[in-house]
């Protein structure tokens, strides 16, 4: 079995008594050299994941366990993140923050790599002064002169127009494609994602509801079209009927009766949507997704 | 990996806080050369006053003298004043750090979060925080050095009929290890105020009311860090240059009484009616001699740096706790 680049084990965050959980209960497998989808609706604790992930928090129970070590102060020099709000230091110009980059990281940093994605900000300008695209880039390029194993990217794209948007992409997966660097992305617009992705985890409530490889999941459920009936022995995860007719997506249990029923191949974004509708269908997680038994102790 | 990745930091940190850095070197070169001016300046009025051989109480009876003596006596005091003014801020420079280090060192970074950026690079939250708190002490130790003994050589160097006795507060808390106790102790109040309240306003706003708070309690507490010497008898005769502690009466069993019993008698007569009617037969002094300066200087050090110690603690705790 290939390594993971994250494994949590019962993780679960609070920020506050009052608060309620931002994270509970969660267990899945990360394995290394994906390019992961992080979705979720607003608030589902998909930013408290990865910043559990970066090491910038303490889990309030359970434990994670990043590129095979559960000592964040091990591995920060292998992971990058790159948080939500893209926090840069304001009064450092972008040439001060390159700068800064290799101070801070003096055994890994790839000056090459940075200036490649930053060149086509101003040098001279101060931080401050960026708007929220140019600000992005610059935060990917600190994040990509470090070289990491494994990047930790939050609503990475938010605020890039198409073009640019396109173009960080792409630069994005040539670098995993030629380091074999593992990519965890989140995002709440499930299209920004798709196409680039072969890895999904659904974050809900604080919970991980789908995990695994984009194929595997899309290739346990289909759609069933045809009169209504019951549809044992398979799990529903959302059903809805016009008239007669009956329309249901379900995680298949065995074969499907191809007479009675009209089979299609749901989308991922279908899929997802529906399970995030469904707030009691059943989790899933494909073996690659499932901590083995035992990691634990 | 632990000896390669603390340079970085510090570099960063003082590149970050590039402008802050010249202006507080740019003031405290202003106020050494201020100083020294000034004390070539009143030494030279020193000087001309000797040369014309007055003196300030009159004793040469000549009348001419007194608008020299005058004129000398003023421009001592303005100087003094200026002194004491440097003195303040001496004493002050330990609320600033806590306040500096408190808010826009620590807890603006925790509020803007850009704390993310130093320690999703290979640097340690517990790092980050030494490379915060290093950088301002190495800097103000220096500064505090520098400015406290220009400020000593100063008022030394010209013979000034102002200067403050050694155990004014002034003196005391600017002088010795004691300022770079206070300074310590802000830094670690202001370590911990920002990393517990995380908002840079608040947090600047309570570490420098705390670290001003304990300033002030040890100008009051101070007397006590230390056995005083006593004298006692019908009659005191105590040498100059003493810290006077305490003074009050004693009667005959020898118990302390306090200083006013009788102050609010009238007349002389009533004055001694008075002090028989309470048995008062003598008085008392506290003192502490110059001699005490050290000891005092030195447990008031060690109890401002266990404090500090105790805030850092408490700040590396928090960090950890909270982020692992």
């Amino acid at each position: 079995m290939k390594g993971a680049a994250i494994e949590a084990i019962g993780l679960g965050m609070t920020y506050g008594r009052k608060r309620g959980w931002a994270l509970r209960d969660c267990s899945f497998r990360l394995p290394t050299g994906r390019i992961c989808a992080l979705v979720g609706p607003n608030g589902a604790g998909k930013s408290t994941l990865l910043a559990l992930a970066a090491g910038l928090l303490r889990p309030t129970e359970g434990t994670v366990r990043v590129l095979g070590s559960d000592d964040p102060d091990g591995t920060r020099a292998r992971i990058a993140y790159v948080s939500q709000d893209k926090p840069l230091y304001p009064q450092l110009t972008v040439a001060d923050t390159l700068w800064a980059g290799a101070q801070l990281n003096p055994a890994v940093w790839d000056r090459a790599a940075a200036d490649r994605v930053a060149a086509p900000l101003p040098q001279d300008a101060r931080v401050r002064t960026l708007s929220g695209g140019q600000r992005t880039r610059l935060a990917l390029a600190l994040a990509l002169g470090k070289r990491p194993d494994l990047m930790l990217l939050d609503e990475p794209m938010a605020d890039l127009d198409p073009l640019a948007r396109h173009q960080l992409m792409g630069v994005l997966m040539a670098e995993a494609a030629e380091h074999a660097t593992t990519i965890v992305m989140s995002s709440h617009i499930l299209t920004e994602l798709e196409g680039a992705c072969d890895y999904v985890l659904l974050v809900d409530g604080g919970r991980v509801r789908l995990g695994g490889e984009s194929d595997d999941i899309v290739a346990a459920h289909a759609v069933l079209t045809g009169r209504a009936r019951d549809l044992a022995p398979h799990t529903v995860v959302e059903a809805r009927t016009t008239g007669r007719q009956l329309t249901a997506l379900v995680r298949t249990e065995g074969p499907v009766d191809e007479l009675a029923w009209e089979v299609t191949e749901p989308s991922l974004e279908d899929l997802l949507l529906a399970h995030l509708r469904s707030p009691d269908a059943p989790p899933l997680l494909t073996p690659s997704a499932h901590v083995p038994e035992g990691a634990a102790a | 990996m632990s000896t390669l990745t603390f340079g970085g930091p510090v570099r960063v940190l003082v590149r970050r806080h590039r402008l802050t850095l010249r202006l507080a070197g740019g003031l405290a070169l202003a106020a050494v050369l201020g100083m020294a001016a000034l004390t070539l300046r009143s030494s030279r009025v020193s000087e001309v006053f000797v040369a014309s051989g007055c003196r300030v109480d009159g004793a040469d009876g000549n009348r001419d003298c007194m608008q020299v003596a005058r004129n000398y006596l003023v421009s001592m005091a303005t100087y003094n004043s200026l002194f004491d003014d440097v003195a303040v801020f001496l004493a002050a420079l330990p609320v600033l750090l806590s306040a500096f280090v408190a808010g826009p060192l620590i807890a603006r970074e925790l509020e803007s979060g850009t704390y993310k950026v130093s320690w999703t690079q290979s640097v340690s939250p517990a790092r980050w925080l030494t490379a915060q708190l290093a950088v301002p002490a190495v800097l103000l130790t220096a500064g505090t050095a520098v400015l406290s003994s220009v400020l000593y050589w100063a008022q030394s160097y010209s013979d000034n009929p102002y200067a403050s006795e050694w155990y004014t507060w002034k003196v005391f808390a600017t002088t010795g290890t004691v300022p770079f106790a206070y300074l310590v102790l802000g830094l670690c109040v202001g370590a911990l105020a920002g990393l517990l309240i995380r908002r840079t306003v608040l947090a600047l706003t309570v570490s420098a009311l705390v670290t001003g708070a304990v300033i002030t309690a040890f100008t009051y507490l101070r007397g006590g860090l230390w056995p005083p010497r006593t004298l006692s008898g019908r009659t005191l005769n105590p040498v100059s240059d003493i810290w006077w502690v305490d003074v009050g009466d004693l009667d005959s069993s020898g118990r302390r009484l306090p200083n006013d019993l009788c102050s609010t008698a009238g007349t002389e007569e009533s004055r001694l009616r008075c002090m028989a009617d309470q048995d008062i037969v003598g008085h008392y002094l506290d003192y502490h001699p110059a001699s005490h300066f050290w000891p005092l200087q030195l447990v008031e050090t060690g109890i401002l740096l266990a404090l500090a110690a105790l805030a850092l603690a408490l700040a590396f705790r928090v960090l950890r706790r909270r982020h692992g």
